[in-house]
Formats: structure tokens, C-alpha cells, sequence
């Protein structure tokens, strides 16, 4: 849609006005159709008494759950616990994952020689190292970090290196026409046109760091929310435990949420239909 | 036809003079090496507008990319100014037949990207230097789009705009107006060879167009493929300020046409038969 402003000036703006009203029509559905899950859960229940409720407990209970959580000192410590692993985690791998994107994907050397182990370590279940950081770095903060950092570098590593790999010849050559150098090059050219594919690697890594922390608690741990998760299913307490798992969704979810407008932020040149990356 | 040298008679030593240039590239797939171009000989002197025409594939960007110091000669020289082209430099800008324009800076920024590395830059009046480069190319109004908000015909007058500011000697234009339509070609042509009258500049300019050669060169430059080399060289002769309306009944005109059209559909057939 092209929009003329009163200076003149023609600019491209997105049809925001339909796709949200075509949106709106499919939230309303996706309202409705978790409602009615909801309805024949409770029922199902709670009325019917067709599950026992100490093992699957009905939505009611769960919402009570979720709100004693809200206001329990203990499970903000948790929160905070997990949180500050995963950012800990995270801001390592960002760091490492971008400079060696950068340099794997900018030399021919290193990609040839250090691009396969990538990829093999890439495709190898770190799940499986869990135990070992445990053993290894013991049942503190370090070894849930070191789990983030392992899960979330890959995707990083490995979307920052096809950005650069992809940068086009003549974004260089037009670089270099006008002067643009070395250290400029990298800067001016290399960096801004790999942005969006490191961002969303970044996105995945986040994601599957969060992961990393919840499994490290879950195997080994002194606090955090896979723990506190784990503690509330061995007392058999299902209404805790479902409400733990609906906060992780929605932080796992805001989360993404957050880094994707970074991501528009960041990058509104670019398209974001274009981005495939390495998954 | 009249005049066939690789030099013009005219005094002083050229500012871009090639000798028995020839470039061959690596190709990766089969392992061969495919020679683009091969004994190209060329005299350009200060001011001169050089148009060069040529079937698709002949090595037209090959040989423009030498002169920018992109590519490497693979054998023969190329002196700029006196001295071996080892590298881009600021006395060269080039404007890119794919434009290679910088998805992440809007117009305004594109075009001021041309003198980023001057020092200019740091001086006062580098935005009314943008600005006017924007004005010339007809696209006030677009300064805070991006690239891909704009039609092709649009990002190529960008990068025209981007090559015009930096303000170079020599001005090197692959096919600057391929994507853009009849109307604005004819408006930015007439741009472009006033600024060129009125600086002074050296151009050289790759076209497919036989009437945009005619009209805009001072010589035309024709290639031939496989390999890729100069064919011949033809001096036009016409009266300056040239338009398009001007030259058309014009006898030079319709002969250099005539002449250029046999000679390239000959190149085209060739090229045809040869693949
Ligand atoms: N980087 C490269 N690697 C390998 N071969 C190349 C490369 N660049 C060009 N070539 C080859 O060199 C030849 C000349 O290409 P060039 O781009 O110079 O032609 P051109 O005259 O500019 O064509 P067009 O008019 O279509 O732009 C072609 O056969 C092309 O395949
Ligand atoms: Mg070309």
C-alpha cells in the first residue's frame, strides 16, 4: 500500500488495518476452541469425576495454583534463579557464538577445517552431556550455565556463518569502490548484512538454552524453576506442577516475543520471510 | 566506417590507458579456467565519454571491474593517471549493474555512503551534497526509504546518485540505466551528459542500447565474445549538446545506427551458433 503524507512523500506502508482484522477473526476461534477445552476439562473432572483430580487436576485448582505462585516469595527466587542462569548463559553465547559465526563464515580457512566439527557438534544430542556438566561442574549456577551456553551457542554459531557466508560479492565491492577497508569492511559491510540471521539464531539459541537450564535443575539442582517444578511432582502436588509448567510457556513464549521486535528493531530492513536459517 | 583507433588524437598522455589486457576466470565447477577477455587495448583521455556496447557475456563488467580495481588483470597493464591500477580508488567510482546498494541504510544514506571515506565528510555542506546527488536523480521525497521499498529503476538511480557525489575523475556506469523506463532514461541521459559537460569528468559507460551509445559517447567501444575483445572502435563525431530529438534525422546518426546494428547482430548470431 502505497500512502502519500501531506509533504509529498510517498512511503511504503504495511496494510496493518486488514491483517489485524483477519487476525482478530482467528483469535477470537483459537479463544473459543481453548474455552471449550477448558470446559470439557473441568467437567470431565470435576463434575463427571471421570479422572481422578489428585492426578490430572481440573483448570479451577490450577488457577488457584497459579495465583498462590504469583504472590509466593519463594517462587520469585526461583524465577530470578533461572532467569539470571539463562541471561548468564546467554550473553556468553551471543558473545562467542557471533565472533565465531563471523570468522568461520568470513574465512575460507576456518570453514573448511572448523565448519564440519561445528556442524557435527551441532547434530549431536548435548541433551545426552546434561549428566556430565552435573558431575562435572556440580549442583550450583555453573553447571546450568555451562548447559545454556552449550544448547544455545550452536544455533548461533552456525546462523551467524551463513549470514556471512551469503554476503553478497558486490556489497563488498561497492565497499571497497568507496573506500571501505579492513577493519571498516567488517564493520560497514559484514556485520549489518549478517545481523538478522545472527538475531535469529539467537532467537533459537534463547529458546533452547531455557531448555538447557530447566533440564540442568531437573538433574541436579538447588533452586530454580525446573527444581521448584520437580519438588511440586514428587509431592505428587499436580496442581503446583501444571501451573509451574504454564509459567515456563509463557516466559519461553515472551521471550521469543522480546527478541523478535529486537529483531524488527534492529533490522527493519529486512524481511523476515526471507530468513530460513539453519534449524 | 571512419575512425578505428584505440587512441584519439588529441595531446598529453591518456588518464586511462590499457594494454593487451586480458582477464580469465577460475571456474570452480569444472575446474577450467574461462578467458572473459583477451588483448583489449584502450586509450581513454581526460574528459572523454566512452560508451561501450557489446553482446550479453562478452566481458563488458569484466573489463569495467579492471579499470575499478576489482578484478585482477590475469596478463597486459593498466595505467590510471600515469600509474598500475593496484585497487579501487578515490579518483574511481563505479556505479554496479545490480545496483549493490545497502539494504540496511536508507536512500540518504546510501548515497552519503559514496563519501563516507572522504574527509569531506567531516566538513560542513556533505548534506546539501547528498541532498543534491538525491534532487538530480529525480528522487526527493525517497530519502528515508529503503532499498527494498523501491522499484528496481529506483535503486539503480541510487546508486547513480551514490557514484555522482564522490565526485570522482573518472566515472565507471554499468548499464546505469537498464531498469529504467523510457521516460526517466531520457530525462536522466540529458543529466547526465550535462554534469559530464559541466565537470569534465571521464566516463566510461556500458550500455546494450545502440541510440543511448550514439547519443551519449564521444567514442564507442565495441565488444565482441568468445573471447570476449574489443571489435572495434568508433569515434562519432556529432555536435555537442546532442538530443534525442536532435540527432534523429541526423546522417551520422542513422549510419553509426545502421553500422552498429549490423555489427552486433553479427556478435549475436555468432554467439548463438557458437553455444
Ligand atoms: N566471478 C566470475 N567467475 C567466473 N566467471 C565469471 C565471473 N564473472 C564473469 N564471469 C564470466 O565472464 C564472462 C564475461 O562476463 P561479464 O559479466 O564481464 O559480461 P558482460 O559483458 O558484462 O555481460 P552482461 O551484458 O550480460 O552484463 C561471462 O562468460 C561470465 O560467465
Ligand atoms: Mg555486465
Amino acid at each position: 500500500m502505497t500512502v502519500t503524507s501531506a509533504t509529498g512523500t510517498m512511503r511504503i506502508v504495511r496494510p496493518r488495518r486488514v491483517i489485524r482484522r483477519s487476525e482478530a477473526k482467528w483469535t477470537w476461534l483459537l479463544v473459543g476452541v481453548i474455552a471449550a477445552i477448558l470446559l470439557i476439562w473441568e467437567a470431565a473432572v470435576s463434575w463427571l469425576q471421570l479422572i481422578p483430580a489428585s492426578f490430572l487436576p481440573p483448570p479451577t485448582a490450577i488457577a488457584v495454583s497459579f495465583g498462590k505462585l504469583l504472590v509466593d516469595p519463594e517462587f520469585w527466587a526461583a524465577f530470578g534463579y533461572s532467569l539470571g542462569n539463562v541471561a548468564i548463559g546467554l550473553v556468553i553465547a551471543v558473545v562467542v557464538g557471533v565472533t565465531v559465526g563471523l570468522a568461520v563464515g568470513w574465512s575460507p580457512v576456518l570453514r573448511f577445517t572448523v565448519a564440519p566439527f561445528l556442524w557435527l557438534l551441532y547434530s549431536t544430542p548435548k541433551v545426552a552431556l546434561a549428566p556430565l556438566f552435573i558431575l562435572g561442574l556440580g549442583l550450583g549456577s555453573e553447571s546450568k550455565i555451562a548447559l545454556v551456553f552449550l544448547l544455545a551457542v550452536f544455533p548461533i554459531i552456525l546462523n551467524t556463518m551463513e549470514g556471512a557466508v551469503t554476503v553478497s560479492t558486490s556489497l563488498v565491492n561497492a565497499g571497497r569502490v568507496y573506500g571501505v577497508n579492513g577493519v571498516a569492511l567488517g564493520w560497514k559491510i559484514i556485520v549489518p548484512a549478517t545481523l538478522p540471521y545472527s538475531l535469529s539464531g539467537i532467537q533459537r539459541g534463547a529458546a533452547l538454552g531455557f531448555t538447557g537450564e530447566v533440564l540442568g535443575e531437573f538433574l541436579g539442582g538447588t533452586g530454580g524453576l525446573g527444581h521448584m517444578l520437580e519438588y511440586a511432582a514428587y509431592q505428587f502436588q499436580m496442581d503446583d506442577a501444571i501451573a509451574m509448567v504454564i509459567v515456563m510457556v509463557i516466559i519461553a513464549n515472551l521471550t521469543l516475543l522480546l527478541i523478535s521486535t529486537l529483531r524488527r528493531r534492529l533490522a527493519p530492513w529486512y524481511d523476515d520471510r526471507k530468513i530460513a536459517g539453519a534449524s | 566506417m571512419t575512425t578505428t583507433s584505440i587512441e584519439r588524437n588529441e595531446a598529453g598522455a591518456p588518464l586511462i590507458s590499457v594494454r593487451d589486457l586480458s582477464v580469465s576466470y577460475d571456474v570452480a565447477r569444472t575446474g577450467k579456467r574461462l578467458t572473459a577477455i583477451e588483448g583489449v587495448d584502450l586509450d581513454v583521455h581526460e574528459g572523454e565519454f566512452i560508451t561501450v556496447l557489446g553482446p550479453s557475456g562478452c566481458g563488458k563488467t569484466t573489463f569495467m571491474n579492471v579499470v575499478a580495481g576489482l578484478v585482477k588483470p590475469t596478463t597486459g597493464t593498466v595505467l590510471v593517471g600515469g600509474s598500475p591500477v593496484t585497487g579501487p580508488g578515490p579518483d574511481r567510482a563505479v556505479v554496479f549493474q545490480d545496483y549493490a546498494l545497502l539494504p540496511w541504510r536508507t536512500v540518504f544514506d546510501n548515497v552519503k555512503f559514496g563519501l563516507e571515506m572522504q574527509k569531506e565528510l567531516k566538513g560542513a555542506g556533505w548534506r546539501e551534497r547528498v541532498q543534491e546527488a538525491i534532487e538530480l536523480v529525480g528522487l526527493a521525497g525517497f530519502e528515508q526509504s529503503y532499498p527494498r521499498e523501491l522499484s528496481g529503476g529506483m535503486q539503480q538511480r541510487v546508486g547513480l546518485a551514490r557514484a555522482i557525489v564522490a565526485e570522482p575523475r573518472i566515472l565507471l556506469m554499468d548499464e546505469p540505466l537498464g531498469a529504467v523506463d523510457a521516460l526517466t532514461r531520457e530525462v536522466m541521459r540529458d543529466e547526465i551528459e550535462k554534469l559530464m559537460a559541466a565537470t569534465g569528468k571521464t566516463v566510461l559507460f556500458i550500455t546494450h542500447s545502440i541510440e543511448e551509445a550514439i547519443l551519449l559517447g564521444d567514442r564507442i567501444v565495441v565488444f565482441k565474445s568468445h573471447p570476449g575483445a574489443i571489435k572495434e572502435i568508433i569515434e562519432t563525431g556529432l555536435e555537442r549538446p546532442r538530443s534525442e530529438r536532435s540527432i534523429q534525422h541526423d546522417p551520422r546518426f542513422l549510419e553509426l545506427r545502421d553500422h552498429l546494428w549490423d555489427a552486433l547482430q553479427g556478435e549475436a548470431t555468432a554467439a548463438a551458433v557458437s553455444k
